[in-house]
């Protein structure tokens, strides 16, 4: 789900810069102390799932886990995302610095979308619902992520809608595989660790 | 009468179709050149193009760049199935190789090409491709530091936390609240 470096327009580019700063920053203002060791861990788990590869057919993805890490994470999405993109970029050439900021805004907010629309019934809901709401957060998470790339390449003039529409479209097993991971993570993190979650133990 | 006319409708005939091959003949004279082929004994620089996941870049736009000329493109096609493409420099210099796909991945191969590519004692460039995928022991090598990395950050906001005096004043309100 990265854009590589060299694909987006310099306007879009300076847009994802000024969206994700803003991002981070209200990330970062939204995470308390005591918080930290969990949104670092989030940010190692995005950081190394990049590297599991999933089979799909004649081709194959890797996992991003941006729906779970919404979920525990929240608004703290920002920063841990931003982290692990930049390490990515760095260490392994996935993606880029000059378009980390649209990667950061592209990935993030649909973790952070995650968090907003399925958090309450994941905290407060019975195992069932919890269940059900992480599998529709990760899979839906997934094709945010992979729509808000579309809506990027499109504006840049890349292929324009068509490139948007099988980008969607390539992401929907993997949006199926994410959903039913962040099914199992939160009903075993709800079972066993529901503070992680937010929730009284 | 009628063997008369007849031989003169062919002479007429026949003198419009030598005027008119004449006229062909002058205005079109790229009709008269031909396509040929030969097999090239140039050195070409293949290379190969893949995903983070392993996967072949198959059938992706590629664009080459010459040293003298870094925006037109040099030479531009796709990659094979296999996700290979050749192509044969011209000059000595930094040659750069693009391809693109739809899905908003990019990858640009650097290779240098240096004087010894055009002797015949060499037999592969000096190539180096910019945006290459680290693989094996080095790809978990850096998945090791990335983690590291990411543990050092809390470790410097958690130690820089318990060194700052109004963290310290808050604990010990706490420890008088017990």
């Amino acid at each position: 789900m990265h854009i590589s470096e060299g694909i987006l327009a310099p306007q879009i580019l300076a847009a994802g810069v000024v969206i994700a700063g803003a991002e981070v920053a209200w990330g970062l203002k939204k995470t308390d102390h005591d918080k930290i060791v969990q949104v670092a861990m989030a940010s190692s788990v995005f950081f190394l799932a990049s590297l599991i590869n999933i089979r799909l057919g004649p081709s194959s993805t890797h996992l991003s886990l941006i729906g779970p890490i919404g979920l525990i994470l929240g608004w703290s999405a920002f920063p841990a995302i931003f982290v692990a993109l930049l390490l990515q970029a760095v260490l392994f050439q996935f993606g880029g610095i000059l378009v980390l900021g649209v990667n950061t805004v592209s990935m993030a907010t649909a973790a952070v979308a995650a968090h907003l629309i399925f958090g309450r019934p994941v905290r407060s809901g019975s195992l069932k619902i919890a269940a059900s709401s992480a599998f529709a957060a990760g899979f839906l998470a997934v094709l945010l992520g992979a729509s808000l790339v579309g809506m990027f390449l499109s504006l840049s003039d890349y292929g324009m809608l068509t490139a948007a529409k099988t980008l969607v479209a390539a992401h929907i097993p993997l949006g199926l595989i994410e959903g039913a991971a962040a099914a199992f993570m939160i009903t075993f993190l709800k079972r066993t660790h529901p503070d992680v979650l937010g929730m009284a133990r | 009468m009628r063997a008369v006319c007849g031989r003169s409708v062919f002479r007429i005939a026949s003198a419009a179709f030598v005027i008119i091959s004449a006229a062909c003949a002058g205005h079109s004279p790229a009709s008269a050149h031909g396509a040929g082929y030969r097999l090239s004994d140039k050195k070409a620089v293949p290379i190969e193009f893949y995903y983070s996941t392993g996967e072949v870049m198959a059938y992706q736009e590629t664009r080459v760049f010459s040293p003298t000329d870094p925006k037109n493109s040099f030479q531009s096609g796709r990659t094979d199935e296999f996700g290979r493409y050749s192509f044969i420099p011209a000059a000595e210099g930094t040659w750069r190789v693009a391809v693109n796909d739809p899905e908003g991945h990019r990858v640009e191969a650097s290779i240098e090409i240096g004087e010894d590519f055009f002797t015949d004692e060499s037999d592969v460039a000096a190539a180096t491709a910019a945006g290459s995928i680290p693989q094996g022991a080095e790809l978990a090598w850096r998945a090791v530091l990335g983690v590291s990395v990411i543990f050092n950050i809390v470790a410097f906001l958690s130690l820089r936390r318990t060194k700052s005096p109004q963290s310290s004043q808050t604990s010990k309100i706490k420890e008088e609240a017990i």
